[in-house]
């Protein structure tokens, strides 16, 4: 098979030296992962080189990293893909975690952000005594699948704008972890879980970059959309979070019944009322974006058949 | 040094470890789970297609836990113990019961209940599944699940040196943690191997990089024996080139393996069984046909999923069609995925009764496939690994509770400061040999001399290699001399063990004078029940490797031909 060498440049750290770069050459084909070029360097060149590195086929979530700049699993990417156009790869620790040593940061920040989504279910206790079985319909197998799909390796909290500014945010990866148990029908704490997971929801700005990075397609962002969806059935302390998210879905369904559509800048006005609008509006004439709260957004034609269908929702 | 003390101490994080660290721990007793990786991150995950059970109620109306022994005692070339199969079998159905109730999302049929499918050698479809990453699914409910118990605690990437022994009684063990590089000697009555396999002796495995036979060696070094440590399993299916695992799922759902001339060549070799005879049929067929010259260049077969359409695959096998695509370019739903035979499963392991207990060593248990209950025999059966984990992980619970229940704590902690030093002693060392060189040439020769195919020549020069390649190893140095997260140390730890159970694997092989099951001899190429029908126990000695032999355990079935 057709070899090429490429030049692997890794971010190394340690206590004594702090962050340096360091390049390796490395021989390597088509089908080679990064997972394999990092163990050539390792057993080959520079037996130092740390990192952690397991199943090489994106289940078990250990070799989680920045890629060119791109949070991504090693054992995922294939060397040849992500070279550059002078045969380079840079290597470097995931943002946001703590470093420790070259590629391996400590997580456990994300690990506890786990625990806090309870994970595990509660089943009922008929069952736990072996008196009965769980049933569960395939469709609703597959959406516990979606969200459990999530293997720990914590590149969603590593990009995640919200985790860095709100310590009240849970976070992507746990947040599937909490919705994948409010989905189980097979569960009997749903109440708590809901309770437990909605002020943070509604600290999620749904930018998507969880569901960018993801390597397993779980789409946190879903999750957290749909746990939102819950918000009725919330029965926790009213939070400012939780009486701003009221106010949104009021104002939601106030405005599609009114006008048959979700107009941005009323509804923004609705959620976080006029002093914070304000304020808000000095920003974006400061950054040129106040055009956009003036944007023209005509009403739905046929108004009366929408009333119809909000009525019936209701 | 930091010390504790616990009632069980259980070193490993995978199924079998939390399996049993659930059940002791609910019995009341201090468990610390000990890994060099966080749990979720242990080989288990990397299982694929299935756990094989009998469920009354919701299997095939003709099967019963009988015809399931069966299957296992055949596909183990009788070498398996039949007390321990018929067990296994048993308590399958409550197994995958138990596991549900944890909440492990199983793939269900139209009514609600657990779906099933078939898998290689089985007379009737019995596995249970979930999509094919059932490990994964299967490993974090166990996690979580362990996780909400109070007397558990984690030493997440801590590596375990040795074990601390008083004469014959076990008194823990002797870790180190990978962030700081500080030893903790975790005290214990009651010690729990669930280290997991070895695939990493080989140039090309399936399994995870951290699959360095840990266990195997530190029970090698405390004079525990290891069992039938002949019996390697070599996947058919290995992904061309990574050798990452494409789930026998794949055939079980209908995909063909298929030569250059696009012959279905497992009519010949299994004319009833075809592409699902047991694994070391399949594997040997394959390299006879690569060796024969009906591969494709490069040395490897085609595995055809084609016929079973776009959506079937997308439903049922999306890790493969994943793998597939990314790993080897190939689009499954257009064409052949290359695949070649890779080391996948060691059948061999710790010595150990029906309830997971060794008796070379007071306190010291072993399950999954860092144990040898003898279930598989000289080869094991699809979705039996993820079963035996479980089922054995909590009879191996439910021992060590008996036997916490009898045994006092004991003051002593005799060889503590050699098992430190002897680890320091590579990273003082100012030369040497680098652990990459040595584990570079060790895979090598498993490779080629303790394959699929062996024989006289082939193992007695693989056992003077590994002989030599283990003096050599006393002058492993480090040239990492840094106290935070330095891995070449414990790759120098790990080549350590690695060299242990290879000479162990290979020395065994050389013994073996017949062909059973994954053990194939070219020089010996028959079963003979006759002299064979034995298992190896193996001890490490002064740079040799003793061998005794125990009796197989019948209950019910004689040995026949094994035909499928």
């Amino acid at each position: 098979m057709e070899e090429k060498e490429i030049t692997v440049n890794i971010k190394k750290y340690n206590e004594n030296d702090g962050a340096f770069w360091k390049s390796y050459k490395v021989k390597a084909d088509r089908y080679t992962q990064m997972t394999e070029v990092l163990r050539r360097i390792k057993t080959e060149q520079d037996p130092s080189l740390s990192y952690r590195a397991s199943c090489h086929m994106a289940v078990c979530g250990s070799c989680a990293m920045k890629i060119n700049g791109v949070p991504s699993l090693a054992c995922k990417t294939m060397a040849f893909k992500a070279t550059d156009e002078k045969n380079e790869i840079n290597l470097e620790s995931m943002d946001y975690y703590k470093e420790v040593r070259d590629l391996i940061p400590d997580i456990d920040t994300f690990y506890d952000r786990m625990y806090k989504a309870l994970p595990g279910l509660a089943a009922d206790e008929e069952v736990i005594a072996g008196k009965a079985e769980q049933r569960m319909l395939p469709e609703e197998q597959k959406e516990v699948w979606q969200f459990q799909g999530c293997i720990y390796c914590g590149l969603c909290v590593s990009a995640c704008p919200s985790v860095k500014e709100d310590e009240k945010f849970l976070g992507p990866a746990a947040h599937a972890k909490g919705y994948r148990y409010i989905a189980d029908d097979r569960d009997t704490k749903k109440e708590e879980r809901i309770n437990t997971l909605m002020d943070s929801a509604w600290r999620c700005t749904s930018c998507y970059m969880c569901y960018e990075v993801c390597p397993q397609d779980v789409q946190p962002v879903i999750a957290i959309k749909k746990t939102k969806s819950y918000l009725n059935d919330y029965r926790g302390p009213e939070t400012d979070v939780i009486a701003m998210a009221r106010k949104h879905d009021n104002a939601i369904l106030e405005l599609i019944n009114d006008t048959g559509k979700i107009k941005e800048s009323s509804l923004y006005l609705k959620t976080f009322g006029l002093g914070e609008a304000i304020k808000d509006s000095v920003n974006m004439l400061r950054s040129g974006k106040i055009k956009y709260a003036f944007t023209k957004d005509n009403d739905v034609k046929n108004i009366n058949e929408i009333k119809k269908i909000m009525g019936d929702k209701k | 040094m930091e010390k504790k003390e616990y009632d069980a101490v259980i070193l490993g994080g995978g199924l079998a470890g939390l399996m049993a660290a659930n059940i002791t721990a609910s019995a009341g007793f201090s468990v610390a789970v000990v890994s060099k990786v966080f749990p979720t991150r242990s080989h288990s995950s990397a299982a694929e297609g299935g756990i094989a059970a009998y469920i009354k109620d919701n299997s095939d109306p003709n099967d019963d836990p009988d015809f399931m022994s069966y299957d296992e005692v055949k596909g183990g070339d009788y070498l398996v113990d039949q007390d321990a199969a018929e067990l296994l079998s048993a308590k399958s159905g409550e197994i995958v019961h138990i596991l549900d109730s944890w909440g492990a999302p199983f793939n269900r049929q139209p009514d609600g209940r657990i779906a099933l499918r078939y898998f290689g050698g089985q007379t009737y479809p019995r596995t249970r599944f979930v999509a094919d990453k059932t490990g994964m699914a299967l490993l974090h409910t166990l996690f979580e699940h362990a996780t909400g118990l109070k007397n558990i605690d984690f030493y997440n990437e801590y590596y375990v040196l040795d074990i601390v022994k008083e004469g014959k009684d076990v008194n823990g063990l002797v870790a180190m943690e990978m962030k700081t590089m500080d030893p903790i000697y975790l005290k214990s009555r009651a010690l729990l191997i669930a280290s997991g396999g070895l695939g990493m002796i080989y140039k090309h495995t399936t399994n995870s990089y951290i699959n360095t036979g840990d266990g195997y060696g530190i029970a090698l070094r405390s004079g525990v024996a290891l069992k039938d440590p002949e019996f390697v399993q070599f996947h058919p299916t290995g992904l061309y080139p990574s050798d990452i695992l494409i789930s026998e799922a794949a055939r079980a759902e209908g995909a063909i393996l298929k030569n250059n001339k696009g012959e279905r060549f497992m009519a010949r070799y299994a004319p009833h069984k075809f592409d699902l005879a047991p694994r070391d049929i399949v594997s040997r067929s394959m390299t006879i046909e690569i060796r024969e010259g009906r591969g494709f260049e490069g040395g490897y077969l085609g595995l055809d999923l084609t016929h079973l359409g776009r959506e079937y695959i997308m439903d049922r096998l999306s890790l493969a069609y994943d793998a597939a695509k990314t790993f080897s370019g190939v689009d499954a739903t257009e064409e052949m995925i290359p695949v070649r035979p890779a080391q996948h499963y060691f059948m061999g392991g710790i010595d150990v009764d029906i309830t997971g207990t060794n008796h070379d060593l007071n306190g010291i248990f072993a399950a999954g496939e860092a144990a040898c209950v003898s279930v598989h025999g000289a080869n094991r059966l699809g979705s039996n690994s993820l079963l035996e984990t479980l089922v054995y992980g909590r009879e191996t619970g439910n021992a060590m509770v008996n036997f916490l229940k009898s045994h006092k704590s004991m003051e002593s902690n005799s060889n503590v400061d050699s098992i430190i030093n002897t680890a320091y002693s590579y990273i003082k060392r100012e030369t040497g040999e680098h652990f990459g060189t040595l584990l570079n040439e060790l895979r090598d020769i498993m490779w080629d001399n303790v394959g699929v195919f062996r024989d006289q020549k082939k193992l007695e020069e693989a056992v003077r290699k590994i002989s030599d390649l283990r003096k050599r190893s006393l002058n492993m140095y480090v040239t990492d001399k840094s106290n935070n997260y330095n891995t070449e140390a414990f790759n120098a730890f790990e080549t350590r063990n690695m060299l242990d159970v290879a000479f162990a694997i290979s020395s065994a092989a050389l013994n073996r004078k017949e062909t059973r099951g994954a053990h194939y001899r070219d020089d010996y190429p028959n079963r003979d029940d006759d002299n064979w029908m034995k298992h190896t126990i193996t001890y490490l000695g002064d740079n040799e490797i003793k061998i005794t032999y125990k009796p197989v355990n019948y209950t019910r079935w004689k040995p026949e031909p094994r035909v499928y």
